[in-house]
């Protein structure tokens, strides 16, 4: 019985070896760009998906992978939230040294011009209007 | 005399034969421009289909970033970098990959630049089975000298036979994989492959715990 036990112990302790361990929560981010790049008018999706890895990452204390935070906030930029994208980009360029010349440049037009939405057959939605 | 001479010469053969099968396990690359480059992002730009399927570009570029970061690199947003490709009137992916690196480089703050190419992405139905086949060239280069650092070309197929069922069965399940080929199963494994070290990819990148670590210089 005992034997019986380690050996199932052994075989799940193998099994999960198997798996190679991943450094970063990715959540649905593939699936959901996947997804996005099928059916590009549905943002919601692609915005909830991003916004759900986040928050997984966060609540399990796992790192986010690097370029997350900046497509969530190019994401929110196309809904025309100009200023919690910037909180996405700033987040980016902390979390990244690398990322600081595109996140600078992403951070300085934000609001600046308006982002046409993915999958948009009309005119550029207004970028947030200042309070 | 004569015969031992012979069984001389035979051994001989089986000793080239087994050298030379022994050769076959993997010819290491040659990375010392990839080391000496000492790249810490890299920035996934476009994909080019040169395949029948519209769709496979975008499609085959959601796999890219999962593999690649967890090797241990900065990877730029592809979506985002996609998005400020078109609105910079670069929706065309052959045109970005013709543009000077130090260009894309400076744009986006990128040290290495990865350009992938669809060479195949497609199902061929013979009878009653189907045979799904992917390519890829990858090669990734210095963004401010446009030197290559590392190349790779993969290639991979499946063909599903009919699993029982009979002559039907076999009828209906091609007809379903008509419908649908699945094609990222595919597209992924071969990216991982493509990426992984020791093998046909590059060494730890500065975020990995081996990083200068794992790297194996090549015979001289």
């Amino acid at each position: 019985m005992m034997a019986r036990l380690m050996a199932l112990a052994l075989l799940a302790a193998a099994a999960t070896g198997c798996a190679p361990q991943r450094a970063y929560h990715w959540g649905r981010y593939d699936a959901a760009l996947y997804q996005h790049y099928q059916n590009p008018a549905e943002r919601e999706a692609w915005l909830t998906s991003l916004k759900t890895t986040l928050l997984e990452a966060q609540q399990e204390g796992r790192r986010v992978p690097p370029g997350l935070f900046a497509e969530y906030g190019y994401a929110l930029l196309e809904e025309g939230s100009t200023r919690e994208a910037v909180v996405y980009f700033e987040k980016e360029k902390a979390t990244w040294p690398e990322s600081a010349v595109l996140m600078e440049k992403m951070i300085r037009n934000a609001g600046q011009r308006p982002v046409k939405p993915a999958g948009a057959t009309g005119p550029a939605t207004r970028a947030e209007t200042r309070p | 005399m004569n015969l031992t001479s012979r069984i001389g010469r035979l051994a001989l053969g089986a000793l080239l034969a087994a050298a030379v099968s022994g050769c076959v396990a993997v010819p290491r690359k040659d990375l010392t421009k990839f080391v000496a480059a000492q790249p810490r992002s890299i920035l996934v730009i476009p994909v080019v289909n040169n395949s029948v399927d519209l769709t496979a570009a975008d499609y085959f570029l959601s796999t890219v970033p999962v593999p690649l970061a967890e090797r241990g690199y900065y990877v730029f947003p592809v979506n985002l970098v996609k998005r400020l490709l078109e609105d910079d009137g670069l929706a065309d992916a052959s045109l970005v990959h013709q543009a000077a690196p130090d260009r894309l480089g400076n744009l986006f703050g990128a040290d290495a630049i990865l350009y992938i190419v669809i060479q195949k992405w497609d199902a061929k139905w013979i009878l009653v089975s189907t045979q799904v086949t992917v390519e890829f060239e990858y090669t990734l280069r210095d963004a401010k000298t446009g030197t290559v650092l590392w190349e790779d070309k993969e290639r991979m197929q499946y063909a599903s036979d009919s699993g029982g069922g009979g002559l039907l069965g076999a009828i209906v399940s091609a007809a379903m994989a008509k419908a649908a080929p699945d094609y990222m199963p595919l597209a992924q494994r071969a990216n991982w492959n493509a990426l992984s070290y020791p093998g046909p990819g590059f060494p730890a990148g500065p975020y990995r715990a081996d990083y200068k670590r794992d790297y194996q210089p090549g015979p001289p």
